[in-house]
């Protein structure tokens, strides 16, 4: 009896810990919520998984990120996620410039963001990894390849899912910081609810802004004395970023009729000065590309004993420009001449406007049948409208494409030898349906070889296991036939320099993946986790870009494409609950796979190695907590990061002679951060210096990323 | 007396014949001299690897020099050879002797280079002024050896715009609007246009045409020509074509191939198109002849199916064209491009044959793979199913020979002549 009350107060005053309610009681499966966390009573001891680390555990090869040891610092998601296993984000420059992620190979169109399941891009088209509010973030996860249903989605290479925080108490988190290159970044984000009511709101505001002004090294500028170009040092002068974030939720949890329910508006405004183009020899002093979107959506939940159902409904006007009006030739040195033509291309000026309105519906429902076997259906209807115009362009065509996709997805997952044996089954259906107007060109869109309205159907599947041998060994697989349908500008063209191919597939890939992973507790005061996962990709009909003849159009296309291959691992040691240190490397090889080129000869490059990505890089991190310094419940967290990306090649490896091949250089780069918090998390001031060797730093040929930078943020979080 | 005579006469003729010998000796040298012939040179062979370069396309692009394209020689490749070239240079470039000459990737300045030891040599660069170019969109002219004009239309399409330069420091002589007008529903002009220089009558002509805006834009107007006067670079004349005719290429002048040249005896050709009916498109090769400015109707220098794509004249008349059968396809791709050699006087032409078949269609529409030197064209042949072939057709006699093999696996875009640097 003395036992289970002793359990039950323990129980009790875990839950308290973590800010819970008694709702995660009702729903054993958010109880994984709470963070890795040991908590000593005597000799009685607990340990908690958080819900990343079985997130990790579960059947698919995921990476799980908790945010909550990087809150304090300046960082941003990307540089968050930039950190770990298999996932590199490349750079253009610095704070809001583009970005390239990559998971175990596969980037750009093949990866889809979500956030708390439902597409990024519903907050507009300027909200990005760079953006999100950190304060709101619980956890990001990284799906490798094999994406879960429930988020709906027509991934090939991987999603990445941004879960926020779900607190059920009042609270604010604000925070302000400061940044070298006249960076100034501002969070505010809480939950108040009604005094009598169960009404909850919760607003948030995410101000950042940049110069970027930070020193380019070696760049060329012409000098008139020497009556040639010269390298020298210049600063960026036209790289201003600023975005802001506001949004404000209103709803009610754990009522009669719904155990969530929230409306919400949004707004987003970005403004981005345009520096370079894609070599940073060519400057531009003017262009600038600005958006702003408005967002209302709608999300509800209900338990229904053995089925549970939720349901999210989002409509999002996106409008955004790229600004090119003058004619000038800017340098490096500010100074600029005219020009005959605007910066970006040296045509006309243009104002190239986009409209581009978002409706997203997704819906599920889950039935657990019993403790060994769950169904769930889940749907999603996205509906993306693409109106573009140019405000001075007097020759630009306008075009106006709409283009919906249905995506149906049913799960049966089972678990048996007491959650030991986890396997998930799942099949999608992706449709893509289409309203065509346009019947010019017809020889080289295809118009007149498909219906005007039609639909088309594409089949993926996947299954997900993981078998636990012992806490030291588990093993975990899967493999998904995974399906990306065609953006609207890839299909429809944009009315003015691609043509439509109304006869393009779908992107389709077969991901398997293999991991080992465990935790070894040596003894109370040493723990040692490990994860290695191993993966292949094979991407067959891979849209690519090409070019017609006539009139320099161009024009996607179908084509076999890349077979990749490759590993990652993380290890992690803790000591005590003091001392941490990770470490990961990831390698991977991809492959063309396109036997023949565009003329039907055989290709020089088959089997060759993709080039221009990284295909080998790592992290260390290493970090100390000192535990009551200067008062009883303050914590000090030194920590130091290290990142190794090797070179790589810009062009096709094995031709041209070495000395003549451009590469993009080995980047060791070391972070150093020290992190003071009193009054149980209550205050937080972080200082940080990235690059503290002030290296020379590219992820894109001859784009040079920040050098050494200094960083301070100060929070605040009231519970 | 007779003696002293003879011994004078005897000396003064031994004097004479050694004078003359010596004459002989000197003259002899002279006896071989042709101006046209290069003593020191090399081939630079320009491939890409991912696509067919031309239509404003990046493409990985290597450049590998030999010093023979002889059969002899062993298979040319590029694994772990030649220069890559295409994070500074375009595939659409100026040759003069030694030296290449381009609006570099960066776009933003002229400059001169040398491709040696794998390397990229810059000889000299110079920032623009006022005018401003896009990689691979301008067209130029020699009015000198040491003077090259470069042209092209405007960022709106509105202006013709012209950039002199001194080749040898590449300084900016002069530059300016050329003073043309648009024509009557023309809205926009072609994109570089052609622009030729005739020395015996000392103009520049340039060939362009108007059209409506947009991406799709109509032609508006026939090729049109306008001389100019090289010293200041005033329109001297601006009449349209007789023929309802475009020039074969707009866009890149003759960064790739050539569609112009001058003869021995100074008439000035283009190559044009025309389309039908069905919009088939026919080429012509039109004629200014010397001393006139404009052109010779009743001239037409190629009637044979399809579309000229480049030309280049060989001496006595003749000239080796790379022409298409649209009949076998247009694409980029498509092995539907031959060689032909066009007799200007006769206005035949005759497909190069070896061994007495037709040399096999090649693909590559923007593809430049020919060059002359020493009275000798080398032709590559990127055939379906086959290396890549180079072939030698010597202007003299008429024969064709076989040259040296490529590797297959590149798509084959330009074989350069190229003066080693003294």
């Amino acid at each position: 009896m003395k036992h289970r009350l002793l359990s039950f107060l323990l129980f009790f005053s875990f839950l308290q810990m973590q800010g819970a309610d008694p709702a995660y009681i009702q729903h054993p499966d958010t109880v994984s919520d709470f963070p890795d966390d040991v908590f000593v009573l005597d000799e009685v001891k607990i340990y908690g998984k958080s819900a990343a680390k079985k997130l990790e555990e579960g059947a698919f090869a995921v990476n799980a990120v908790e945010i909550t040891p990087n809150i304090n610092k300046s960082v941003t998601l990307n540089d968050i996620v930039d950190r770990t296993a298999g996932v590199k984000v490349r750079r253009e420059g610095g704070m809001g410039s583009e970005f390239d992620l990559t998971i175990n190979g596969m980037s750009g169109n093949s990866i889809r963001y979500f956030i708390d399941g439902v597409p990024l891009e519903t907050k507009g088209s300027g909200l990005t990894l760079d953006n999100v509010p950190l304060n709101t973030v619980e956890r990001v996860e990284l799906y490798k390849g094999v994406v879960p249903s429930y988020l709906s989605s027509d991934a090939l290479g991987g999603a990445v899912n941004i879960v926020t925080k779900k607190s059920r108490r009042n609270f604010l988190d604000a925070s302000y910081g400061i940044a070298s290159f006249h960076t100034h970044t501002g969070d505010i984000t809480g939950q108040y609810y009604i005094p009598g009511t169960l009404i909850a709101i919760r607003p948030t505001l995410s101000i950042k802004y940049s110069k970027n002004d930070y020193m380019m090294k070696g760049v060329e500028v012409w000098s008139e004395e020497e009556d040639r170009y010269i390298f020298t040092d210049k600063r960026r002068f036209h790289d201003d970023y600023f975005s802001i974030f506001g949004q404000i939720e209103a709803g009610v949890n754990n009522t009669r009729w719904a155990d969530m329910f929230f409306v919400g508006v949004s707004y987003n405004k970005l403004d981005k000065d345009i520096q370079t183009g894609a070599m940073q020899n060519k400057v531009y002093g003017e262009a600038s590309r600005n958006s702003h979107s408005f967002n209302i959506s709608a999300r509800y939940a209900k338990n229904w004993g053995a089925v549970s159902t939720r349901l999210n409904l989002s409509h999002t006007w996106d409008h955004s420009e790229t600004v090119d009006t003058a004619y000038r030739k800017y340098s490096w040195d500010g100074t600029w001449m005219p020009s005959s033509g605007n910066e970006l291309n040296n045509k006309g000026k243009t104002i190239r406007v986009y409209r581009r309105p978002l409706t997203v519906l997704n819906a599920g429902i889950d039935y657990n049948v019993n403790e060994y076997h769950t169904f769930a259906f889940n749907y999603m209807l996205n509906r993306r409208g693409n109106d573009r115009y140019d405000r001075v362009d007097k020759f630009f065509e306008p075009s106006n494409d709409i283009i919906t996709k249905h995506i149906l997805s049913l799960t049966y997952s089972q678990a048996f030898f007491d959650q030991k044996w986890q396997t998930s089954y799942f099949v999608k259906d992706y449709i893509n349906a289409l309203s065509i107007e346009q019947s010019d060109d017809f020889t080289i869109t295809g118009s007149d070889q498909i219906e005007k309205k039609n639909s088309k159907s594409y089949w993926g599947a996947g299954v997900g296991t993981r078998y636990t041998i012992w806490e030291l060994l588990a093993v975990k697989g899967s493999y998904e036939h995974s399906v990306r349908l065609p953006l609207s500008r890839e299909l429809l063209g944009n009315g003015t320099t691609v043509y439509a191919n109304l006869a393009l597939s779908p992107e389709t890939s077969n991901n398997y993946n293999l991991g080992l992973f465990g935790t070894w507790m040596a003894n109370d005061d040493n723990q040692l986790s490990y994860e290695a996962n191993g993966f292949i990709r094979h991407v067959q009909n891979y849209i690519r870009a090409t070019v017609s003849e006539r009139e320099g159009m161009m024009q996607y296309v179908n084509e076999p494409a890349i077979d990749i291959k490759g590993f990652d691992f993380e290890v992690s040691y803790w000591w005590r609950r003091q001392l941490q240190i990770s470490l990961n490397g990831s390698w991977s090889d991809a492959r063309d796979l396109k036997k023949y080129k565009t003329d039907g000869n055989p290709s020089a490059t088959y089997k060759n190695r993709v080039p221009n990505r990284p295909w080998m890089f790592g992290n260390v991190d290493v970090s100390y907590n000192f535990n009551s310094l200067l008062e009883k419940e303050d914590r000090l967290r030194i920590g130091a990061a290290y990142q190794y990306i090797h070179w790589y090649f810009l062009n096709w490896e094995a031709f041209g002679a070495v000395s003549s091949k451009a590469r993009i250089p080995t980047q060791n780069i070391t972070d150093i951060s020290i992190t003071y918090s009193w009054k149980k998390d209550r205050f937080n001031l972080s200082l940080e210096c990235n690059n503290i060797f002030d290296r020379l730093a590219y992820d894109n040929y001859m784009l040079q990323k920040p050098g050494r930078s200094f960083a301070a943020k100060f929070r605040i979080f009231i519970n | 007396m007779r003696k002293i005579k003879f011994l004078l006469l005897s000396f003064m003729a031994l004097f004479i014949a050694f004078g003359m010998t010596s004459c002989s000796n000197e003259d002899e040298p002279k006896q071989d001299e042709d101006p046209t012939i290069i003593q020191d040179y090399h081939f630079d062979l320009w491939v890409a690897l991912d696509r067919h370069g031309g239509m404003g396309r990046d493409v990985q692009t290597l450049v590998r020099s030999v010093n023979s394209l002889e059969a002899d020689q062993p298979e040319i490749t590029f694994q772990g050879q030649g220069t890559e070239v295409n994070s500074i240079l375009s595939l659409e470039t100026i040759l003069k002797g030694a030296y290449y000459y381009q609006v570099p990737v960066s776009g933003d300045r002229f400059a001169k280079y040398t491709i040696k030891d794998n390397q990229i040599q810059v000889v000299k660069e110079r920032r623009f002024q006022t005018n401003t170019y896009s990689t691979r969109k301008y067209t130029h002219a020699w009015i000198n050896d040491n003077t090259l004009v470069i042209m092209a239309s405007n960022g709106e399409g509105d202006k013709i715009v012209w950039t002199k330069l001194n080749a040898d420091d590449m300084t900016i002589i002069a530059e300016g609007n050329l003073d043309v007008k648009m024509p009557e529903g023309g809205e926009i002009y072609t994109t570089a246009g052609i622009l030729n220089y005739r020395a015996s009558d000392n103009k520049l002509f340039y060939f362009y045409y108007a059209k409506t805006g947009g991406k799709r834009g109509q032609r508006v107007t026939p090729m049109m020509t306008a001389v100019i006067d090289p010293a200041t670079m005033a329109v001297e004349s601006d009449t349209p074509c007789f023929l309802d005719c475009e020039m074969v290429g707009t866009a890149y002048g003759e960064l790739l191939q050539t569609t112009t040249f001058i003869d021995g005896n100074n008439n000035l050709y283009i190559a044009c198109v025309t389309d039908d009916a069905e919009g088939n498109e026919h080429s012509h090769l039109l004629k200014i002849p010397a001393n006139s400015t404009s052109f010779d109707q009743s001239y037409d220098g190629f009637t044979a199916e399809g579309k000229l794509i480049s030309v280049m004249y060989l001496g006595n008349n003749k000239v080796m064209a790379y022409a298409r059968e649209d009949k076998i396809g247009t694409d980029i791709d498509a092995f539907s491009h031959y060689y032909t050699v066009i007799d200007v006087v006769s206005k035949s032409s005759t497909p190069v044959t070896f061994n007495g078949q037709r040399l096999a269609y090649s693909s590559g529409r923007f593809s430049s793979r020919m060059a002359y030197v020493n009275h000798k064209a080398y032709i590559g042949v990127d055939a379906e199913g086959q290396k890549p072939q180079i072939y030698i057709y010597d202007v003299t006699s008429g024969q064709t020979s076989l040259g040296a093999t490529m590797a297959s696996g590149y798509y084959f875009e330009q074989i350069r002549v190229v003066e080693d640097v003294k």
